[in-house]
């Protein structure tokens, strides 16, 4: 499971290579290492049997790099292949961004990858893992013998996700590291698809990668690979959304362009993820759910003040002080051509409303009645 | 299960952690570690990720212990499950000068404790742990209840720089 370290600006992810025993996973490793920069990578280390079969896993840590400001680090590992280590695959797939599955090319070995695939798949289900989201690359090995199977048998008996598919022969290092490519951008981009400032930017990667020409090793060309169904996390908000109503929460005094604040507010949010978070997601919900409240609570409001607006002149209309009915009658009767300000209150509270006229002369009766 | 499902309960789960977190974590952590008089204490998370660490690292390889410690704890997890135990909270491994002591902390971090027998004794390493691993959860508490919306863990690049990275580091293949 990815950890986001903000106080490092550290990504860290978990990438497993899973396969049936002696399929090469191991081997995969151990070119990684060798071939990988030196200040990129740290120790490989292996629980292993006196005859280097693995016992628990290999492991190596992997620098990236800086990818979007925070320095990306992945933790490779192998599980052991024999059937009988299945209780140590299940500890090692715990919490995986990733898996590689590395299957051996020979026909005699299909029983055993398929095994393990039916293995992989009830093992990160039962880590609660979804074999159909879960970024997955499988590498087809061995490629270098003399008696293997197609990679369209391969695909069409292994391949059940549609994942992206390479060749290999990882004993010369021959797609290897195109493997690794592969299942560390689909990782990071399904990461930028959750937690990216705009979502927009990973579909254009991928639209890079898809581009690009497909490697020697590569059976399959990488839009192949974007047919995946990409897993669709939660609804999320509109980002552009998000960005008109971010400037307003975070700078609400400064009257600059949008587009000046929208991007002052992203550095901001750069340097400070956390406000960043506050400001960004919680100003972009409640800002436009304030206007539209704000909206129906006025109209609301200006209905209810016609109403009692209404209801009070009726209720008024025999009760006004004496100084304003003379006032009325001096200036205003002649000039509005009405009859006496109770006739005039009645009409207005005929079209208002059916109760108004009815408590006005109540009220006109309880007044001569006193 | 829907994929959505599987989706939002890994994000539920995941553990993301702020400056405030970590300076939180560190300040609990050097505390304990002049108490105990322990050389070094690392916060590791169960998939063996390294989250923090305080005191003397020299010599020490932090991601490769990181890895095999979540290894160790997970693994006799299981052993304690055919014991018929929930899991065993605390690990001790002893050795003629240094030993580490791992104690889990909640259900998602384990803390590491390396000491010197030479500074100070097992007994007081797991006296001064207690105190400190519930304080801990208090704040793994808080991490872990804090609602999902986290966005921008990348800058305003997102990672369109990714593919050159890749290329830098593996060619381009």
């Amino acid at each position: 499971m990815v950890q986001i370290n903000f106080a490092k600006r550290e990504i860290n992810c978990k990438l497993v290579y899973y396969g049936p025993g002696l399929s090469g996973k191991t081997t995969n490793l151990e070119v990684v290492h060798k071939k990988a920069p030196t200040s990129k990578k740290g120790d490989l280390t292996s629980i292993a049997t006196e005859g280097d079969r693995t016992l628990f896993f290999d492991y190596m840590p992997l620098e990236l790099g800086k990818v979007g400001g925070m320095n990306t680090k992945f933790q490779l590992y192998t599980v052991p292949g024999q059937v009988y280590y299945n209780a140590t695959r299940k500890l090692v797939l715990q919490g995986a961004d990733g898996v590689v599955f590395v299957a051996d090319s020979q026909p005699d070995k299909m029983d055993e990858n398929l095994e393990s695939f039916a293995n992989l798949e009830e093992n990160l289900r039962e880590q609660g893992l979804d074999p159909k989201t879960i970024p997955m690359v499988l590498q087809w090995n061995k490629r270098d013998l003399p008696t293997v199977m197609s990679p369209e048998e391969l695909d069409a008996k292994l391949n059940k996700y549609n994942s992206p598919t390479f060749e290999a022969v990882a004993v010369t290092g021959e797609g290897v590291f195109p493997t690794l490519k592969r299942l560390a951008q689909m990782v990071l981009e399904k990461l930028n698809q959750e937690y990216g400032l705009d979502s927009k930017k990973s579909s254009k990667s991928s639209s890079k990668a898809a581009a690009k020409p497909a490697a020697k090793a590569e059976p399959k060309p990488e839009p192949v690979a974007e047919k995946k169904p990409e897993p669709k996390p939660e609804p999320k908000p509109e980002p552009v959304a998000e960005k008109k109503a971010e400037p307003k929460k975070a700078e609400p005094k400064k009257a600059e362009p949008k587009k000046a604040e929208t991007k002052a507010a992203e550095t901001k949010a750069a340097a400070a993820p956390k406000k960043e978070w506050e400001g960004v997601v919680l100003g972009s919900r409640a800002e436009p759910e304030k206007s539209g409240a704000g909206k129906t609570i006025g109209i609301l409001l200006f209905v209810v003040v016609l109403v009692l607006g209404g209801l009070v002149g009726a209720g008024y209309k025999g009760k006004a002080p004496g100084k304003i009915q003379k006032f009325y009658n001096d200036n205003l009767k002649a000039r509005l051509g009405g009859g006496t300000s109770g006739k005039t209150g009645a009409k207005t509270n005929a079209k208002t409303g059916d109760e108004a006229p009815k408590t006005a002369s109540d009220s006109g009766k309880s007044e001569k009645s006193k | 299960m829907r994929p959505s499902d599987t989706d939002q309960k890994l994000r539920n789960q995941r553990l993301i952690f702020y400056e405030d977190d970590v300076e939180q974590i560190n300040r609990g952590l050097e505390n304990y570690q002049q108490l105990s008089k322990s050389r070094c204490n690392m916060l590791i998370d169960v998939e063996g990720h390294a989250v923090t660490q305080v005191g003397s690292t020299d010599g020490i390889n932090l991601e490769t212990i990181a890895a095999l410690v979540a290894g160790s704890v997970a693994a006799t997890k299981e052993v304690a499950k055919i014991l018929g135990e929930k899991e065993f909270t605390s690990l001790t491994h002893e050795g003629k000068h240094e030993s580490i002591q791992l104690s889990v902390v909640g259900n998602r971090t384990i803390l590491a404790t390396i000491y010197d027998q030479e500074e100070t004794t097992t007994g007081m390493v797991r006296f001064y742990t207690k105190e400190l691993v519930e304080k801990l959860q208090g704040i793994f508490d808080d991490i872990q209840n804090r609602k999902d919306p986290v966005r921008g863990v990348f800058d305003d690049t997102g990672i369109s720089g990714l593919d050159d990275v890749l290329d830098d580091m593996f060619g381009d293949v």
